[in-house]
């Protein structure tokens, strides 16, 4: 029998089947699609972003980042919100919460008066959506009064959700743009206004690759490009700083704000990575867009064998774990070097090791040339440069502590496994 | 779907990489420092820099470095015996399965055309010095592109109608294009080598009549050895050599369309000859061969090329009497055991035992011989003032590629010879 946990948890007061949800984007843009996606186990969706204005799309408008064959390690996107008349998106909406009441439908709606915002909010409520969300993020609108623009503004940010909560009781979440120095303001201006939540991130304003005989960037429109938004496995690192900054926020924990996790989410794991740092609910679009809503099926399944190896038996016992260590640089110990140890039977004899740590480190591996092996000297800060290039797993590990400064304090902790 | 493949004569037993599998295929590398590979190849053809052109997005750069360092790049990519060679030395054998360089490699040559890439150039200042080559096979090739790249004039002197030789005339296409083996003989022209078809000739009349200041002779091994049994002059009962020939110049050997085929021998022409029964139509193809497939000669590719067919082997049976009224009817066989015994009915018998170097006293006057009739030469040198030798015709007959490494150090002792001689 295949593993069966509990994943359920709260988001804002609603019941969640598992922390999975469709991210407002092309993925969630029908009845249809959402429909699919819901029978497929994902646990919610973030409907496409509604607004009154309604959306002329370019052609092409995708593009993506590659690497020695492997596509898509990021993703650029030039849609902007719903390109659907207004009512037809809260008729979906609408049908879709009657469908699937077990569901959780989050209306996510732009505005760019109080006032649209305000008509967006009631018309969310009448279609029956659990939550709201307020996207204040996409960075490729063609107009400043919409998008990341009012997103980099706190007080932008501000007035608008409070035109959401005069207009109704439904949780509102204000999604981020994470094209700003610090998120923590904006954030803040959320809270301020009212908001319950935050999701974070939108895509990161990018320019993916230039096409060599049009002299722009991809994709091509016409002779010509635009910068947009970047989504992807490329940016999960970044969406995560700004959810472990966001949730540590003392501000916004002191208001009880509870974090949605988007950006580059593929695999259980890196789902995983968003609720270990405070995320309470993760989104997903651009590995659905690659490969299909049925990715659920592994995140679930992935998800509830790593509760079972470590005995969880809630999402809640975990959530945040991670937290607490991640500290400031300034903070960290710094008294000791974990020097590699070479696994000479494990070797291959390719010598990636020795060159990088001569041409990116600091010349601590001789090569025997005979025995093609490295050979580490004294030269070695413990940096693990090559233990990072090696192409063998567990070939080159975390080997002998040596102390910088005397006494000799505890082992200190080192990671365990490596992929 | 049927288990047994069989394409036509001339289709490509293989597809090649396009730009995104070559480029994983690439990634694969684990770009060693001091690479294995490139130590491992005879020819010097440098598989780790290839490879890691082709990584680094430099498709054009793989191709100068395949072609400025081996002239046949686009044969060798094909026939090489890269599990024996640069594939065996791969340090990613450690981790799971070599890189495919044989196949990276073909792309690469793959691009040189598709771009339309000249990349060997006849240099500007021409040296004195006037070199004849004898045969216009590998070693031949390789020799003239190594000395008209240092800036001496050469002639090939080829007795047939077309330059390749062994690439030409003796490899099932479907393994070598004739298309390939074209291109490569294109980037030797290209270097102003000038080329003389259909003429037979001798070394002493080249340097003393026509005034050549050296003379290299890569000749090959053209004369197929015989097993010295009762009925092997029997109708149809053919030799690899003209076999092979035949097939390669008339779009395979029709006439055994439909036939019971038997080959013997364990070698890569072996394999050749069996696979080329077998693409030109015959019903029935069997490899008989006096050892083991695991003694056997033959690439472990060729043989499951034969194989993929549905060609059989049998192991441990020598030939000894072909039979049959008028034309052969029968193979019989006795066993390594000196017990076993068998008698085969057949149409066809083709005898791929091994080649010999035809006479060589009136083509290279003086020169001494050794085993098959072979020239003795070191680095390319006979004892024969002015006259070069490597190649099959020294070696005894080994791989495409070890007669290209040979031919590009004849050159070398040509240039040598040249220099010291007081040729400017």
């Amino acid at each position: 029998m295949a593993i069966k946990k509990d994943l359920s948890i709260d988001y804002l007061g609603v019941k969640c089947e598992n922390p999975f949800f469709l991210s407002s984007s092309p993925v969630g843009g029908n009845y249809d699609m959402v429909a699919k996606s819901f029978e497929t186990g994902w646990a919610g969706v973030f409907f496409k972003t509604v607004g009154i204005f309604v959306a002329d799309e370019c052609s092409p408008r995708f593009d993506n980042t590659n690497k020695e064959g492997t596509i898509w390690l990021g993703f650029k996107n030039m849609e902007q919100i719903s390109d659907k008349p207004t009512e037809k998106n809260f008729e979906f909406m609408y049908r879709l919460k009657r469908d699937f009441p077990e569901k959780v439908l989050v209306s996510t709606i732009m505005g760019s008066s109080d006032d649209e915002w305000y008509q967006l909010a009631k018309m969310s409520e009448q279609a029956g959506a659990d939550l709201i969300e307020g996207n204040f993020s996409c960075p490729q609108m063609t107009s400043h009064a919409m998008g990341s623009d009012v997103g980099s503004d706190p007080k932008l940010v501000e007035q608008y959700t409070r035109a959401v909560v005069k207009a109704t009781k439904i949780p509102f979440i204000a999604k981020m743009t994470p094209n700003i120095t610090t998120m923590e303001p904006p954030a803040r201006g959320a809270a301020k206004g009212g908001a319950k939540g935050v999701s974070a991130i939108n895509t990161v304003k990018s320019i993916t690759n230039l096409d060599l005989d049009n002299f722009t960037a991809m994709p091509v429109v016409n002779g010509v490009s635009s910068i947009s938004g970047y989504s992807g496995a490329a940016v999960r690192p970044i969406a995560l700083r700004f959810v472990a900054n966001l949730c540590s926020d003392p501000e916004l924990l002191k208001k009880g704000i509870q974090i949605s996790g988007v950006g580059g989410v593929e695999t259980w794991r890196d789902a995983l990575e968003f609720l270990l740092l405070g995320a309470r609910n993760v989104q997903v679009t651009t590995a659905i867009m690659q490969y299909g809503y049925r990715i659920v099926e592994d995140m679930i399944s992935g998800l509830s064998h790593w509760m079972d190896e470590r005995g969880y038996d809630k999402v809640d016992d975990f959530v945040g774990l991670a937290l607490p260590n991640i500290i400031p640089a300034e903070d960290l110990d710094r008294s000791f070097q974990i020097l590699p140890a070479f696994d000479n039977k494990k070797c291959v004899g390719c010598g990636r090791c020795y060159v990088s740590c001569y041409d990116g480190g600091h010349q601590a591996i001789d090569w025997n040339e005979r025995k093609r092996r490295p050979e580490l000297n004294d030269e070695c800060v413990g940096c693990h440069l090559c233990l990072n290039v090696c192409p063998v797993q567990n070939c080159i590990t975390p080997g002998e502590i040596k102390w910088k400064r005397s006494p000799k304090k505890k082992a200190p902790v080192v990671q365990k496994s490596f992929d | 779907m049927s288990k047994v493949k069989i394409g036509g004569y001339t289709a490509e037993a293989v597809a090649g990489f396009d730009h995104r599998t070559a480029i994983e295929e690439a990634a694969r590398c684990l770009l060693c420092h001091d690479a294995p590979c490139s130590a491992g190849c005879p020819a010097g053809t440098n598989p780790g820099d290839f490879i890691r052109a082709i990584r680094f997005r430099n498709p054009k750069g793989a191709a100068e470095i395949i072609r400025e360092n081996n002239v046949l790049g686009g044969s060798c990519a094909r026939v090489c015996p890269y599990d024996r060679l640069c594939e065996e030395a791969c340090s990613r054998c450690g981790i799971d399965v070599p890189i495919q360089i044989g196949k990276l490699q073909r792309y690469a040559v793959e691009q040189e055309k598709a771009f339309g890439m000249k990349i060997l150039k006849a240099p500007k200042g021409k040296k004195k010095g006037n070199v004849a080559c004898i045969g216009a096979g590998p070693a031949s090739l390789a020799c003239a592109a190594e000395l008209a790249k240092a800036g001496y004039a050469v002639t090939i002197f080829e007795r047939e109608k077309t330059a390749g030789g062994v690439l030409s005339f003796g490899i099932t296409p479907a393994r070598l294009p004739q298309k390939v083996v074209d291109q490569d003989v294109a980037s030797v022209k290209k270097l102003g080598v000038k080329f003389v078809f259909g003429k037979k000739t001798t070394a002493k009349d080249l340097i003393k009549k026509e005034g050549f200041d050296a003379v290299f002779a890569g000749v090959g091994m053209w004369k197929s050895s015989m097993p010295g049994v009762k009925g092997e002059d029997l109708k149809n009962v053919v030799t690899a050599v003209d076999f092979l020939k035949k097939a390669r110049t008339s779009g395979g050997f029709k006439a055994m369309k439909g036939k019971k085929v038997i080959v013997i021998g364990g070698g890569d022409v072996a394999m050749d000859c069996a696979t080329t029964a077998k693409l030109s139509g015959a019903a029935d193809v069997h490899i008989w061969y006096r050892r083991t497939v695991a003694e056997a000669p033959a690439n472990m590719e060729e043989i499951k090329y034969a194989l993929s067919m549905g060609i059989t082997i049998s192991e441990n049976f020598a030939p000894k009497a072909f039979t049959g009224k008028g034309k052969v009817e029968f193979a019989e066989f006795k066993g390594r055991d000196g017990k076993s015994e068998a008698k085969v009915a057949c149409d066809y018998v083709v005898l791929a035992i091994g080649q010999q170097a035809e006479d060589v006293t009136t083509l290279l006057e003086g020169v001494k011989t050794a085993n098959k009739g072979c020239v003795v030469a070191r680095k390319g040198k006979t004892g024969v003032r002015g006259v070069f030798a490597a190649g099959d015709i020294v070696n005894g007959g080994k791989t495409v590629v070890e007669a290209v490494a040979e031919g590009k150090e004849a050159a070398e002792a040509i240039i040598a010879y040249l220099s010291k001689k007081g040729v400017k």
